[in-house]
């Protein structure tokens, strides 16, 4: 990673603005540790070139988590080594980044099951259950019979 | 589909979860610059709102906007916003539909009333009564006049709807004009640029789909959110400009090291746009990374700011500099700065006009 040098210009270089976004990540995990209350700090509104955020991501580095979800297109979240401090990138459908933050939260919003996308769920899977004959040993498991040979 | 079902109910009958709603609410939160935790809000209203019905009218133009607006390689979550507006007219699309596309209009506004949105893109001739720019035999302006009067907000997208864009240059033959110079009565939201940025585009019309209302708008009636900044603001050759390091000509040792190019005509310190940071092509360059100077085009009367090659400084020769005699090389920010670049405007607005 280079720095900034004044007689070359590139779109790529470091600015330090990695290091300044870890102070402000410790602040808000600091305030959610002690009342709770979350935050977000969102990536794309930032000045941010390749090598800052490749700077913050090995700054941060990656804990136990880590999630691939797909829906238009890919999107990638994982918890970083710290506790609380989630990364989550949206990608569209070619690779590019189209929203990224870093979250400060248990888990973030976007990993947990919409209780509407539930109710459709379970909807769905009931009328997909095989219709149990009458009889049968499936109908006697059913009743808590224990199953016959 | 069930016209009557809400956004959430369509996409779910379609398979798609609420998480596409929250992963295009982060997306536009983004673009809008909206805090994060807006997110959540936006995801929640567009789920429960019904398809907007839009009605595009393209008059004098090119047809630059629409491509912009519809361009797109492979699927892109831009394309979530197709989903989520009705487009009951659009002249060019539908232009081998005849008269059947005139009755889809007047049907959406029948249907719609005081609830859809009027998309333009192109100026409106106004001399002669108008007879240069026609659709099916209707003038722009009566089309205009009828379609607006039932909207809930007019947009206008492109330099021509917003400003008069090349039509209305120097010498204006046609009379052409800008919507927002005959549209007085309903809220006018200028997305001008020549053409806009994608994103500028569809990121307003979900916004007002989620919020119901205008965004923040600048005194020319253009999204803060994408105007709010010049491009001079957010360049990344700032420091160059700061450093008094320009590329005298194309393919020079400042324009191979990527130096400032004020002085080849880049017109970034009066241009408000978003193109430094949202950039062009799925966020690929834009033209002052690519090597060519912004051209300025998403304010009024760029064609006529004396000459896309010519520096802003051009046109103040004798005008008194304000800021402390940093000159090229100085800072602009600072009234001062904000002051002469005004006055670099109308100085070479009025070189253009001698010109021409």
């Amino acid at each position: 990673m280079r720095t900034h040098d004044v007689t070359d210009c590139c779109p790529q270089d470091m600015t330090g603005l990695a290091e300044a976004l870890v102070f402000e990540i410790a602040d808000l995990l600091g305030e959610f540790a002690s009342s709770g209350k979350g935050g977000a700090i969102d990536l794309r509104g930032l000045p941010m070139t390749e090598t800052d955020r490749a700077a913050l991501a090995e700054r941060l580095g990656r804990g136990e988590v880590q999630a691939t979800v797909h829906v238009s297109g890919r999107s990638e979240v994982w918890e970083t080594a710290y506790a609380g401090v989630w990364w989550v990138r949206h990608l569209g459908p070619e690779g590019q980044i189209v929203a990224e933050q870093i979250a400060v939260t248990l888990i973030p919003q976007f990993l947990v099951s919409h209780p509407d996308d539930v109710h459709v769920a379970a909807r769905k899977l009931r009328s997909e259950c095989p219709v149990i004959a009458p009889g049968t040993s499936a109908e006697h498991f059913e009743r808590g019979e224990g199953t016959h040979a | 589909m069930r016209e009557h079902n809400t956004l959430g109910q369509t996409l779910q009958e379609r398979g798609i979860s609420r998480r596409a709603f929250l992963k295009y609410a982060s997306y536009l939160a983004t673009l809008m610059a909206l805090p994060p935790s807006a997110s959540r809000v936006i995801a929640e209203e567009m789920a429960k709102a019904h398809r907007q019905s839009v009605i595009w009218l393209s008059f004098q133009e090119c047809t630059g906007c629409t491509e912009s607006f519809t361009r797109s390689m492979s699927p892109t979550l831009e394309d979530l916003i197709f989903d989520f507006i009705s487009l009951d007219y659009h002249h060019t699309l539908q232009a081998v539909s005849g008269a059947a596309a005139e009755h889809a209009r007047e049907a959406a506004m029948k249907a719609n009333k005081g609830k859809y949105i009027v998309v333009v893109d192109g100026s409106v001739p106004l001399k002669d009564g108008g007879v240069y720019s026609t659709i099916a035999g209707i003038t722009n302006l009566d089309m205009l006049r009828d379609t607006a009067k039932d909207a809930f907000a007019i947009v206008s997208v492109g330099t021509c709807s917003a400003f008069g864009g090349i039509p209305h240059a120097n010498p204006n033959p046609t009379g052409a004009v800008a919507i927002s110079e005959i549209i007085k009565d309903k809220p006018v939201i200028n997305i001008p640029g020549c053409p806009p940025i994608p994103e500028a585009m569809t990121g307003t019309l979900a916004y007002l789909l989620s919020f119901g209302k205008l965004p923040e708008l600048d005194a020319s009636h253009r999204p803060l959110a994408f105007f709010g900044e010049t491009i001079h603001d957010r360049c990344y050759r700032r420091s160059f400009y700061e450093r008094g390091m320009f590329a005298d000509s194309f393919d020079d040792e400042g324009a191979r090291k990527g130096w400032c190019l004020y002085k080849v005509g880049c017109k970034g310190p009066i241009a408000y746009n978003a193109c430094a940071t949202l950039k062009w092509n799925g966020a690929v360059s834009f033209p002052i990374q690519s090597g060519h100077g912004c051209l300025g085009c998403s304010e009024p009367d760029f064609w006529d700011k004396g000459g896309f090659y010519k520096p802003l400084s051009a046109a103040t020769a004798g005008l008194t500099l304000g800021v402390g005699g940093a000159a090229l090389a100085g800072a602009a920010a600072g009234a001062a700065g904000a002051e002469l670049v005004r006055r670099k405007k109308a100085a070479a607005a009025n070189a253009g006009k001698k010109e021409g």
